[in-house]
């Protein structure tokens, strides 16, 4: 290669060349991480958390306490709230599934969908569907969840390391979070330093109030479905509950899915549609008290996203890092529009071109 | 300052730098209008959200019409303020020195720029740091802001003297500094 061309060739030749290895190294740390997803997730999840506890600790400092004893207080109280919530949640959540599977292997249920296939015929006879087969589907559809759950039963050690690596990964993020940041920001050139800083500063309130509020959102919607169904008898309302509460960090989700698997429970279980007009009335008034009450108060719009992009961010994010890659998605993209947008913004006020 | 750090490489000289420098960095600090008479507890509170910057000579600190994100103390080394088109000197400030206070209190765009005339350690206080501390040690930002607030307030008594003056003689018969 001729480099003695002239200095601004060389300059430029210097610049491409910077440019080919920065992608490679880019190119490098993607691989590198997808190898060690399970730890990806595990430091992101708890970075998320620990984001969202961070206002406690600084409430708990203002009020005199190091750092140090405000992490302490909280996450004892964490590891207490979640034992108690293990002790008495759990059992209630164990008691619903396993009494789903008694009822599935006493017989119940496939006299049940055949009393439901009757009643199904019965009411649209007009579209002309007569054998239905839901009996032999259920069990189909319930062979295959059971076989994913031997499959995935290898899972379950990394469940139970990152249980324990989890709580340790919190508690630092949360005590030494900003010292963290700050050694990070050390290494930034000083052309970029306050460009930099004032990027991190707008992307920690945006992220933030976003992240808590979601957070906040999915609490109160979850809560309310469950109290919701518990007043309509419905079984298993608990489960439920929760499913919708975390379905609904997706726009739409959490209703829907709410209401869907409340009313197939309560038809299976009653074998009437009695409840299920009362079911899709409640989910619909929460989900308007959502709207016109919660999300306003609690979600910050900064943030907002197009339900397009939201339904790609979780299937992006269900196919990289399942189950628990969908919900995480939502945040994750959150944040990426936030370092996005902030970037282009910053790079306009900032004239770094003018250095 | 009674003894010089001019040991080269011992072994002694390298144990102590460390805490010479911690030293160093508190009595800079305390100097300062700012952090006047606040504790060593405080200082150190205060030290903890300094970030430290080196800086080689000739190197732009912060352009004018940039926005404002904090203040600068100069820890060692020489910075010169320049007002941008002509680029005629304001000011050149050395170890203790600080500049761009007014950025703590909101985002305005810098007056003038900021060069390194010589190697420079600065440090560098900035506004959501600052806001942050407020946050979480209520008492002690409370005494920064009114040390600030006085600063300023000694500044804005200077610049309606040398207003009055202007106004009366026709032209400022004093040197301020101009910032």
């Amino acid at each position: 290669m001729d480099i003695r061309t002239g200095p601004a060739m060389e300059d430029s030749t210097g610049r491409a060349f910077r440019f080919v290895v920065g992608l490679i190294v880019l190119a490098a740390l993607a691989v590198f991480l997808s190898s060690i997803r399970e730890l990806v997730r595990l430091v992101v999840i708890a970075i998320l958390l620990s984001y969202i506890i961070d206002p406690i600790a600084v409430m708990l400092e203002s009020r005199g306490l190091s750092r140090t004893k405000a992490t302490v207080i909280i996450f004892s109280s964490i590891m207490l709230a979640v034992i108690l919530i293990i002790l008495l949640v759990l059992p209630a959540v164990v008691r619903e599934l396993s009494s789903i599977q008694e009822a599935v292997r006493s017989g119940q249920v496939n006299a049940l969908l055949a009393r439901l296939e009757l009643l199904i015929g019965e009411k649209t006879a007009f579209l002309g569907a007569s054998n239905l087969q839901l009996a032999g589907r259920l069990n189909d559809a319930l062979m295959i969840m059971k076989n994913w759950m031997i499959e995935h039963a290898l899972d379950m050690v990394t469940l139970i390391t990152g249980l324990i690596i989890m709580p340790v990964f919190i508690f630092f993020f949360l005590k030494d979070g900003r010292e963290i940041i700050k050694q990070i920001v050390g290494y930034i050139p000083n052309r970029y330093f306050e460009f930099s800083l004032s990027l991190i500063h707008k992307m920690d309130m945006q992220l933030g109030n976003y992240l808590r509020g979601q957070f906040l959102d999915a609490l109160i919607f979850g809560v309310l479905s469950i109290v919701a169904l518990w007043v309509l008898g419905v079984r298993f309302f608990l489960l439920i509950g929760i499913i919708a509460g975390m379905a609904n960090l997706i726009p739409f989700l959490g209703p829907v899915a709410g209401a869907t698997i409340a009313v197939l429970i309560s038809v299976l279980d009653t074998g009437t549609f009695a409840s299920t007009g009362s079911i899709i009335m409640a989910f619909a008034l929460i989900k308007l008290l959502d709207d016109a009450v919660i999300q306003p108060v609690v979600v910050a719009r900064s943030v907002a996203m197009h339900p397009l992009a939201v339904l790609l961010a979780i299937i992006i994010g269900g196919h990289f890092f399942g189950v628990l890659g969908m919900i995480l998605s939502v945040p994750v993209a959150g944040f990426m529009k936030v370092v996005f947008r902030e970037s282009l913004l910053n790079y306009r006020r900032f004239r770094l071109s003018a250095f | 300052m009674k003894s010089d750090t001019k040991q080269p490489n011992s072994l002694w000289g390298n144990i102590f730098r460390g805490r010479h420098k911690e030293e160093n960095i508190r009595t800079i600090l305390a100097r300062l209008p700012l952090f006047e008479g606040l504790s060593k507890r405080e200082l150190t509170q205060i030290e903890r959200i300094l970030h430290l910057r080196e800086f080689r000579a000739g190197e732009t600190v912060f352009l004018q019409g940039d926005p404002g994100l904090g203040m600068y103390i100069v820890e060692r080394g020489v910075v010169r303020i320049v007002q941008e088109p002509g680029k005629n000197m304001l000011a050149e400030l050395t170890e203790g020195d600080f500049f761009g206070e007014l950025a703590l209190l909101e985002e305005w765009p810098r007056s003038a720029t900021a060069v390194t005339e010589t190697p420079c350690r600065l440090f560098c206080l900035f506004q959501p740091d600052l806001l942050d501390l407020i946050d979480r040690a209520p008492q002690l930002g409370v005494k920064i802001l009114l040390r600030l607030v006085r600063t300023i307030g000694e500044r804005l008594n200077t610049t309606n003297e040398l207003l009055q003056r202007l106004q009366k003689n026709g032209h400022p018969d004093g040197t301020g500094n101009g910032r």
